[in-house]
């Protein structure tokens, strides 16, 4: 790995450490291996947004040509967000790709994407399905991110209503997380979800 | 043997040598063959052009004669005073024009004056002859014997050579009379050992600024001239360590390194005319030819994103804008100072046109204005956006070709990087 990629990471790593974001708990970066080339980001979901009280989990890589490229990003925990893939936890941000500036920083990028949690771009999705739903059905859209929110990234709201209905689908055989998948997709119509399930 | 008189080495100038040691040389060269010694006399330029190793040690008995090159800085000869009796006539009153017009046009420190000196004398010479003794020659020789010999010399010059370089000459003899006043000068850096005794007219004086034996004890024009550069030095020492105190903590952006404590030549700043961002040299030009943003982002500040046009190099970190704008024009100069190598002096074509920042100029010197340059648009992207491309390739060529720029500025150009130019 090129010698100023490395040297710059180190030097972000501390730049981390030393935020103000970690004293308050709000992101938090931690090594993977030794070559400096990978790294585990988190950050805390932002105050009212469904994903308040979550923490999540990115895969940070670093590319060789860092900081002349972005970094790679990614969702570990699965979040349900317009602007990220439910499936994959990729990330559609312009910083992250084409909009990217050599002066960013992963202290910036953690930020962004904390931004990005609590002001959604669904006219730019990743995840179509979950743009439909945050644009015709909000309401339906705050509920399944909290649940999604409380499942995977231990947010408080509980909906037990979600959680009969996942269940009757796994009664059924159907894996927890696609049974998630599938009614989430379909605005936790149980009809519809089995219908796509077994179609 | 008169020709040969004129040309005689001027072993012990100033210093004074023993009339039989004179003589002893002067019919060794007198052996030589003199019209040989009359050509290359009037060249002006020795025939060989290896640097005669005596003269770079201060010394060679051949003086003009000599075979070997006296060229140490590879441009003009300097001559050595071939003029015996001029070089170690005392000053008198008559000369001291001349003498101050020539301290006048050179720097004034001793040090400098001591290095340059025509004449170099060692110390045994002048440890070996008292003072009597060498005013002795002084009589004999300079005053009485060559003085009217070289008036006849020099009409046999005119004879030889032509009117031409006989005026040549002449000042030539003028210019070395003023560096026998300089040869006055006392070489020692402080109070000289020999005080009184000292074969040398003049001492200088200590220069209380730069703590430097170089003020002439009578010279006026001297004092004041070396204490208005003294001034002036100390002023720009002031300003080079404010430079380095405001830049020396100052970090790049992109590599976070500190730039002040990078090696070599990376320890640049690259300055960017439209915001106020620090980033090296290295790492800006680095970001604005990465190919695989569009150029609307790399020709923009990786912090703030205004856009800029190039990037000026520069060896500290410029704060206000009167430094800042001081800065660009200098670039802007020192790039009008070079041949465009589009232009190729009239040969090719520049596709900058009257917008390059290169200098488009005839072999015979001549400016040439070639007008606007042609406009090549490309379609952007499949959408109705035409984007200058000129604008975008003008500022890649003045980047990639002036990477050595400081280097220029400060006289140790380096041509190595001119490959870079190479790269598009």
């Amino acid at each position: 790995m090129a010698n100023m990629a490395v040297s710059r990471i180190k030097r972000e790593f501390k730049e981390v450490m030393r935020s103000e974001e970690i004293v308050q708990c709000s992101i938090k970066i931690e090594l993977i291996n030794d070559s400096w080339t990978e790294l585990r980001g988190e950050i805390a979901g932002p105050p009212d947004t469904p994903y308040e009280g979550g923490k999540f989990i990115l895969e940070i890589k670093v590319p060789e040509t860092y900081p002349f490229n972005p970094p790679k990003v990614r969702f570990i925990t699965k979040i349900w967000h317009p602007n990220i893939s439910s499936v994959t936890g990729a990330i559609c941000l312009d910083i992250l790709k084409d909009n990217w500036a050599a002066a960013m920083t992963l202290r910036t990028v953690l930020l962004s994407l904390q931004a990005l949690l609590a002001a959604a771009e669904p006219d730019d999705p990743q995840d179509a399905v979950v743009a439909y739903q945050y644009k015709d059905k909000y309401p339906l859209f705050l509920m399944t991110a909290k649940h999604w929110t409380n499942v995977y990234a231990g947010g408080p709201h509980k909906f037990t209503e979600c959680d009969l209905k996942i269940q009757r689908l796994k009664d059924m055989g159907i894996d927890e997380h696609d049974a998630r998948a599938v009614l989430s997709k379909e605005n936790w119509d149980l009809e519809k979800a089995t219908e796509s399930l077994f179609s | 043997m008169s020709t040969s008189a004129t040309l005689a080495p001027t072993i012990g100038a100033g210093g004074g040598v023993p009339a039989a040691e004179m003589s002893n040389i002067m019919s060794n060269l007198s052996a030589d063959d003199s019209p040989t010694a009359v050509s290359r006399a009037q060249t002006g330029m020795p025939v060989n052009t290896a640097i005669c190793r005596y003269f770079q040690r201060g010394l060679c008995r051949f003086g003009d004669m000599c075979r070997f090159s006296h060229d140490l800085n590879g441009g003009d000869v300097i001559h050595i005073s071939g003029n015996e009796g001029d070089a170690i006539k005392p000053s008198t009153s008559s000369k001291s024009n001349a003498r101050s017009e020539y301290l006048n046009s050179r720097p004034s420190t001793s040090r400098q004056n001591w290095i340059n000196a025509p004449i170099f004398v060692p110390k045994s010479h002048r440890s070996k002859y008292p003072i009597e003794e060498v005013s002795d020659a002084y009589a004999c020789e300079g005053a009485a014997g060559l003085g009217p010999i070289n008036a006849e010399i020099q009409k046999s010059w005119a004879d030889v050579v032509g009117g031409d370089n006989v005026a040549q000459r002449m000042n030539t003899v003028e210019g070395a009379d003023a560096e026998a006043m300089l040869a006055m000068i006392c070489p020692f850096e402080g109070p000289c050992p020999y005080g009184a005794f000292c074969a040398y007219g003049i001492h200088m004086e200590l220069c209380k600024m730069c703590d430097q034996f170089c003020l002439h004890p009578s010279d006026q024009t001297q004092r004041r001239k070396h204490n208005q550069e003294c001034l002036q030095q100390h002023e720009q020492a002031m300003e080079w360590s404010f430079a380095i105190a405001r830049s020396k903590d100052k970090t790049c952006g992109i590599c976070f390194d500190t730039i002040m404590e990078k090696a070599g030549r990376e320890k640049r700043f690259g300055i960017l005319p439209n915001c106020n961002h620090i980033f090296c040299l290295e790492c800006i030009r680095k970001w604005r030819q990465a190919k695989q943003f569009e150029h609307k982002i790399t020709r923009s500040c990786p912090e703030c994103r205004v856009s800029s046009d190039f990037v000026c190099p520069s060896a500290f970190w410029v704060e206000t804008k009167e430094e800042k704008d001081k800065l660009l024009s200098d670039y802007r100069l020192a790039l009008g100072v070079k041949d465009c190598k589009y232009f190729k002096k009239g040969d090719g074509k520049c596709p900058f046109g009257n917008k390059c920042f290169y200098k488009h100029a005839l072999p015979n010197g001549e400016l040439v204005d070639v007008g606007c340059p042609k406009r090549a648009r490309k379609l952007h992207r499949g959408s109705n956006d035409f984007i200058d491309l000129l604008d975008i390739y003008l500022w890649e060529f003045v980047e990639q070709r002036d990477y050595h720029w400081l280097d220029f500025l400060s006289g140790t150009s380096d041509d190595s990087d001119d490959s870079d130019f190479s790269e598009d």
